[in-house]
């Protein structure tokens, strides 16, 4: 795999002298771009100054908040590539840094040849996801079409939504607007399986058993193991146009939410009911939502910011 | 996966370590609250820096262990929140609901 003309630019934020050293003398052995911080806390204001490809951040240092670090950076720069350089980690503490946007992770003492690669990697794609980024400004229209079982629907932990992700990287959805509007997705995807397809009353979640399990939770899981109900489908289409993003989530139950349903859920909303806040989460992440087929199909509406072309 | 329990004094908390947003960490949180609340504690505080992300069905976990709490003349409070989950609380008036543990 060869990277793009431009050689590679990084930001190393390391605490360890002879390990900056070391990766120094590899980064120039390749012609590599880089500069260097010793602290995490001067990470910021570099990348204030510079913009880098990739930044290698030294996330063992001891009185420092790693996971903090590296949210407060994609905070302010969220497609920023981060590599967590730190000791050796259990499955749940690398699946943390994953969770917190670390792009790798490296343990020491760094595998330079597995380094090699994973730069490479990363910038090979970040300048391939540029390059679609710029011509993405120019298209107009975009319709994508996703048809999931009950039973993909538990697996994945979020519907993929691409066009959104398109629409945030050349900036026609701020980061919020776009990670809201994935949880929108998520509530009405979750709310067309257990309403929907899998008949579940939201009632249910009232009646607590003494080990903490509600009945909700008890039939969901029969269900699920129910040709009846699990070979159900949700079909979700997502569609760009002219500014505005729709999206559509149709289920094959009997209609999860009827046209009174709004109010009711506004109520609930401000009860200490353990359901009925889904539809307060989805109104609030878009501009628009309608209903339709008795309920069995939501569609969300948001418009996206101009776009200035070029 | 676990969420850490601690006790000090009356109060028992639950550090939760991941977004609250699927069924396995509901689950992790039923365990974690169960761990506590079978301890005795009637005062239980969730910390919840460690989530980016709450939904509908974490919101309803939280408020199953408020409802148990409650139940029995105890509290549900809440460490300090940010971002996007302090939002959430906000926008569901949750933070009118469970105090916060300074």
């Amino acid at each position: 795999m060869s990277v793009a003309s431009t050689p590679p630019n990084i930001l190393l934020a390391d605490g360890d002298a002879s390990s900056r050293e070391t990766l120094g003398s590899f980064f120039e052995r390749h012609g590599w771009l880089y500069d260097v911080v010793v602290e995490p806390s001067l990470l910021d204001s570099a990348l204030d100054k510079a913009r880098y490809d990739i930044v290698i951040a030294d996330v063992a240092l001891p009185g420092v908040d790693s996971l903090a670090l590296l949210r407060g950076i994609l905070e302010k720069h969220p497609t920023q590539a981060i590599i967590a350089l730190g000791k050796e980690s259990s499955y749940d503490e690398a699946l943390n840094y994953f969770r917190s946007g670390a792009t790798d992770m490296l343990a020491r003492p760094v595998d330079l040849g597995w380094l090699e690669r994973v730069v490479r990697q990363v910038v090979c794609s970040r300048r391939t996801e540029e390059r679609e980024r710029l011509s993405y400004k120019f298209v107009t229209s975009e319709r994508t079409e996703m048809v999931f079982s009950c039973a993909d629907i538990i697996e994945l932990d979020t519907v993929p939504l691409p066009i959104v992700g398109r629409l945030e990287s050349i900036g026609a959805l701020d980061h919020g607007e776009a990670l809201k509007v994935r949880l929108a997705v998520q509530e009405a995807v979750l709310n067309a399986l257990e309403h929907g397809n899998l008949g579940l009353e939201s009632r249910w979640k009232e009646e607590v058993r003494a080990n903490g399990e509600d009945r909700f939770a008890e039939v969901r899981r029969e269900r699920l193991l129910d040709p009846k109900y699990s070979e159900r489908s949700v079909y979700v289409a997502v569609e760009y146009r002219s500014g505005v993003l729709h999206i559509s989530i149709r289920d094959e139950g009997q209609g999860f939410l009827n046209l009174k349903g709004m109010p009711e859920a506004k109520k609930s909303a401000q009860s200490v009911s353990c359901s009925g806040r889904g539809l307060a989460l989805i109104s609030s992440a878009v501009d628009e939502v309608s209903f339709d087929h008795n309920g069995s199909e939501v569609t969300l509406r948001k418009s996206t910011k101009h776009l200035r072309r070029g | 996966m676990d969420f850490p329990t601690e006790i000090v004094g009356d109060k028992g908390y639950i550090r939760v370590t991941s977004d609250l947003d699927t069924e396995v960490a509901g689950e992790a949180l039923r365990a974690a609250f169960n761990d506590v609340y079978d301890k005795g504690k009637r005062t239980i505080v969730l910390d919840l820096s460690g989530a980016q992300i709450i939904n509908s069905y974490g919101i309803g976990k939280v408020l199953m262990c408020y409802k148990r709490l409650k139940a029995e003349k105890g509290v549900l409070m809440v460490k300090p929140l940010n971002g996007f989950v302090k939002e959430t609380f906000e926008l569901l008036m949750l933070d009118k609901l469970l105090p916060e543990d300074k």
